[in-house]
């Protein structure tokens, strides 16, 4: 047994090799950068852990983790637990009454923000949520400032990525359920289980894997969440809606300070790694 | 539930997926919008007649043909690409549970989890050292890999629900690993793997951050760092905007829409009977 | 015969020219008929000013080079605002790019060695003389990366400047006239306020709202503090009476109604948009408007004036044009810029609705470009270009847009919003020359 396992490690080869040279190698000369002071182009100049020293007491840094609570539950929760509804309505409940040609209509409606490229998605909610003309205040009849009053913006960023985020547990979920024995249905149905016990007691179970990989994998994103923050907010209004990777592509790119970007960055890159980690445990012990 | 209560269900969730729609029509209004139109009337109203001169003036502008080219060649390489690596590795890690295999899947999804700025001087300096700043080969290796990182963790957690069975009676058979894998496991998940490609297609698409760092000449770049030209240091041309989202937008969703028929298709070879 | 005798100086020129750049590190190819590619970068529009007078440079540049062709690529400007280190520090390198000005954007490069020192060029011909003192100190950076000062490593093209656009119809309907002095100009925004419109159009996402507060500090302010703030020359109190008027008196405004409470989370393009179709009586922002506004306002006569009250405005040079040090045509390069500050090409760069910089006054003949052209003149005369707020330290546009953003929504005192855009400034003060 012990000799077939071993035979398996073949396969990840070319994938390690890639791997070694697009991301450890690159991430280990991240971390270097990390201890210098560096503008990115000539010599780094070695300052030890300067950078993380500053980065303990930097208060902007810390203030945006917290905006990522908030995200990850617009970008992972939320979607996961209307996307579950959704998929199972449109799997079990459209597709076989209205045919898997309405089914698969919908989704791929459902489907279509993330298709659209976030620089233009940006400008398009800017219009909508614009506070004189928006559409948004038109259609619910209020007057309110989304993107520029403090208190309100992280809420608003957060209602643009339920919508971005929609679609990927839908057409996920959707995948995962036609793996799934339609006997346990069909079974289901003729013990006249109703919709909502079916949907507990088949779907949720039979498409637990494709549960993780969609609460984790949004995890992630959430926590590295740069580009509708950028295009929507750029962390305002006063740091409302900041993220650490805004800000530490503040640092890259706006103030070619290399070394400190990397150490912002390398200390994301470790809080996320720690979170994957823990979350794949649990999901080891689930299975 | 049968009579009204269906329609009400499907009603509901076609009001949905028009909410969901709905930007996208603002971007079809403005593109065929003129400049001064849209300074009277704002981005909201309805265009006073059609005016495709942003569209066409974008076009040729950018040399769009080209960008379409490139953008094709680096989304399809990366999405065939990395969905053969996932395979590979998932693989070994869903059903051939090799040793270790939590910190491998940890190490691939680091990948993923990197954030991109990070990865940014690094790999400029790599690419510098092998030749490859500048050409889309370099994108189409980062990008493959990246994907490919997220593709393992999907393919090995819902690889790792394979019933054992089949695998053993396949065994039995005389079948080899390698085999196994293209006439069995393939097969079983190819609902997933058309995700799969169907997700890395878009997504490198989409993908402005790499491509704008690593294409640099007009010749290798992609749509996406191509609709970015139209934004101005001080302000942007929102109606041509507007034309070039539609054209930036457009490939994309016709191949979602081609391939997301293949998902339904996959029901009946997918089943785990 | 004559065309055969200019070709021939011309030919000349170039081996002359060709021989001078040899002492560079960059080897030219003997320029003897053998074809050459100048690459060129930009990121304007074709048809904004500077993109239709650019496009005659290239041509006439290819006119008087025969064997030489331009390879123009169009650049994104976000592209080019990140990727420009990287770019110049490789082999893809073009010849001539343009590029920010600024001590983060052009300072920052030529501290990295990137930029090729365009000192004995600009003297040998004659650059230095055709832009005047404002506009000179974009273009020389010393080695600390800091403008003002030190070697040539920009030539700028245009100006460009903050002022007051207005609604002429919006004015006379409600029987204002343009204000000449600062209190005529509040008395203006308080007739408007009363009628119940809000008078100036603003954008607290972007650059347009600390362009304003900006302006109002400027009207406390002297030639010494803009030294001090921009230059570093001597130590800025952010509790002195230059910002806390600015801050104070923006905090009013809002209060007063003279900008909207709700314009915090908007885009300069939505300002834009709303004067340009006629939603508010005052705009106040660049030159880079002006030509947008000329062509797509159809529904009211407008007309612009200078913020009252002070000689000085935010503006500056344009952006620059730079040679990458690791060019490979330099000469072609500075051929190339000699054609740009030719009275032929600033003539059309003057008509085209921008501001040129050596242009021919009495070339200029569209009544529009000839009241915007005079009054970045009259500014000038006064040396009254200070510059933009978020210059002086890398990475400040943003604090400032907090900042103000917190004025607005009124979530700040005017004296907390001072200190917090204080400490990113001194803390830059501190890495200076690191």
């Amino acid at each position: 047994m012990r000799a077939r396992t071993r035979g398996y490690w073949l396969y990840l080869v070319p994938s390690l090799v890639l791997f070694l040279a697009v991301i450890v190698v690159p991430f280990l000369m991240n971390v270097g950068a990390s201890f210098t002071r560096w503008s990115g182009v000539g010599t780094p100049r070695w300052i030890g852990l300067g950078n993380y020293a500053r980065l303990l007491e930097d208060e902007r840094f810390w203030q945006s983790f917290q905006h990522n609570v908030g995200l990850i539950v617009a970008m992972a929760v939320v979607p996961t637990a209307i996307g579950l509804v959704l998929a199972a309505a449109l799997f079990d409940y459209i597709g076989k009454r209205f045919g898997p040609r309405t089914a698969s209509a919908l989704r791929a409606m459902y489907y279509l923000p993330q298709i659209l490229p976030v620089a233009v998605a940006g400008v398009v909610w800017g219009w909508m949520l614009h506070p004189s003309y928006g559409a948004v205040n038109q259609i619910l009849g209020l007057d309110l400032d989304w993107l520029g009053d403090p208190d309100l913006a992280l809420a608003t960023v957060m209602g643009v990525m339920v919508w971005f985020q929609l679609g990927y547990p839908v057409v996920i979920f959707m995948a995962g359920l036609q793996r799934v024995d339609p006997a346990y249905y069909e079974a289901a149905e003729i013990d006249g289980a109703s919709w909502w016990r079916r949907f507990w007691h088949i779907t949720i179970p039979q498409i637990r894997p494709e549960i993780f990989v969609v609460l984790l994998t949004c995890t992630i994103a959430a926590l590295k969440v740069f580009g509708p923050i950028f295009v929507l907010t750029r962390g305002g209004p006063g740091n409302a809606t900041m993220v650490p990777s805004y800000f530490s592509y503040l640092n890259f790119f706006q103030k070619s300070n290399v070394g400190y970007g990397s150490a912002v960055a390398t200390v994301l890159a470790l809080i996320i790694i720690v979170v994957t980690f823990l979350f794949l445990r649990v999901q080891e012990r689930e299975q | 539930m049968r009579g009204p209560g269906r329609w009400a269900v499907l009603l509901a969730l076609a009001v949905l997926a028009v909410v969901m729609l709905f930007p996208f029509v603002l971007v079809a209004l403005n593109a065929v919008k003129s400049p001064a139109d849209y300074s009277t009337h704002g981005p909201l109203s309805l265009p006073d007649g059609l005016y495709l001169q942003g569209l066409a003036d974008f076009w040729s502008r950018v040399g769009f043909g080209g960008k379409l080219w490139n953008s094709l060649l680096i989304s399809a390489s990366v999405a065939v690409l990395a969905v053969v690596l996932s395979v590979l590795n998932a693989y070994a890690l869903g059903i051939g549970r090799v040793k270790g295999r939590l910190s491998i899947l940890v190490l691939f999804l680091v990948a993923n989890t990197l954030p991109q700025e990070a990865l940014a001087y690094p790999l400029y300096y790599l690419a510098k050292a092998t030749g490859l700043y500048d050409t889309r080969l370099s994108v189409i290796i980062v990008m493959t890999v990246i994907q490919a990182a997220f593709g393992t963790y999907l393919l090995s957690a819902v690889l790792g629900q394979f019933p054992k069975e089949i695998l053993e009676a396949a065994a039995i058979d005389g079948a080899g690993r390698l085999r196994a894998l293209w006439r069995i496991v393939v097969p079983i998940s190819r609902p997933t793997l058309n995700v799969l490609l169907i997700f890395f297609f878009i997504w490198t698409w989409n993908e402005f951050f790499l491509p704008l760092i690593f294409l640099i000449s007009n010749d290798t770049q992609t749509v996406p760092v191509t609709l970015a030209v139209l934004q101005g240091e001080k302000f942007m041309d929102a109606t041509m905007s507007s034309a070039s989202a539609l054209l930036g937008i457009v490939p994309a969703v016709a191949f979602f829409l081609i391939f997301q028929r293949t998902l339904t298709r996959g029901v009946t070879v997918g089943a785990i009977k | 015969m004559v065309r055969l005798r200019g070709a021939a100086a011309l030919a000349a020129a170039v081996l002359v020219l060709s021989a001078c750049g040899s002492g560079s590190e960059t080897p030219s190819p003997a320029s003897s008929g053998q074809p050459r590619v100048l690459k060129l970068w930009h990121y304007e529009t074709p048809d904004s000013a500077m993109g239709k007078a650019w496009a005659e440079a290239i041509k006439k540049f290819e006119a008087s080079h025969p064997n030489v062709t331009v390879k123009f690529e169009s650049k994104g400007f976000e592209q080019i605002q990140k990727t420009a280190s990287m770019v110049l520090n490789s082999d893809e390198a073009p010849d001539l790019m343009e590029y920010n000005k600024g001590n983060a954007t052009a300072g920052l490069l030529s501290k990295q060695g990137l930029l090729t020192d365009l000192t004995e060029e600009a003297t040998k011909r004659g650059w230095d003389k055709l832009l005047p003192g404002g506009l000179q100190t974009t273009a020389r950076y010393d080695d600390r990366g800091v403008m003002g000062t030190g070697n040539w490593y920009g030539i700028p093209n245009y100006g460009e400047f903050v002022m007051v656009y207005y609604n002429k119809d919006l004015f006379d309907k409600h029987k204002v006239r343009v204000p000449t002095t600062f209190e005529e100009f509040t008395a203006a925004l308080d007739t408007f306020v009363k009628a119940g419109v809000t008078p100036i159009a603003n954008a607290g996402a972007e650059y347009p709202a600390q362009q304003i507060f900006y302006q109002l500090a400027l009207t406390k302010a002297q030639k010494p503090w803009l030294a001090a703030y921009q230059s570093y020359q001597g130590k800025v109190d952010f509790h002195g009476p230059e910002l806390t008027y600015g801050a104070q008196t923006f905090a009013d405004w809002v209060k007063k109604g003279y900008i909207a409470k709700n314009s915090s989370g908007l885009k300069a393009e939505d300002m834009g948009v709303s004067f340009m179709n006629g939603k508010f009586p005052m705009m106040i922002s660049g030159s880079w408007w002006y030509g947008r506004v000329a062509s797509e306002v159809k529904d009211f006569q407008w007309g612009h004036f200078l913020f009252p009250g002070t000689t000085l405005a935010p503006g500056s040079s344009g952006n620059l044009w730079v040679v990458p040090e690791k060019a490979k045509n330099k000469d072609l390069a500075y051929d190339f810029i000699d054609i740009t500050m030719s009275k032929d090409v600033q003539n059309l760069l003057g008509n085209s609705g921008g501001v040129p910089v050596a242009a021919d006054p009495a070339a200029i003949t569209d009544a529009r470009s000839k009241e915007l052209i005079e009054t970045f003149n009259k500014l000038t005369t006064a040396d009254g270009l200070a510059f933009y707020p978020d210059w002086p330290a890398p990475g400040y546009y943003d604090v400032l847009v907090a900042g103000v953003q917190n004025l607005i929504n009124g979530s700040k005192t005017p004296a907390q919003v001072l200190d917090e855009i204080a400490k990113p400034y001194e803390d830059n003060l501190a890495d200076i020359g690191n």
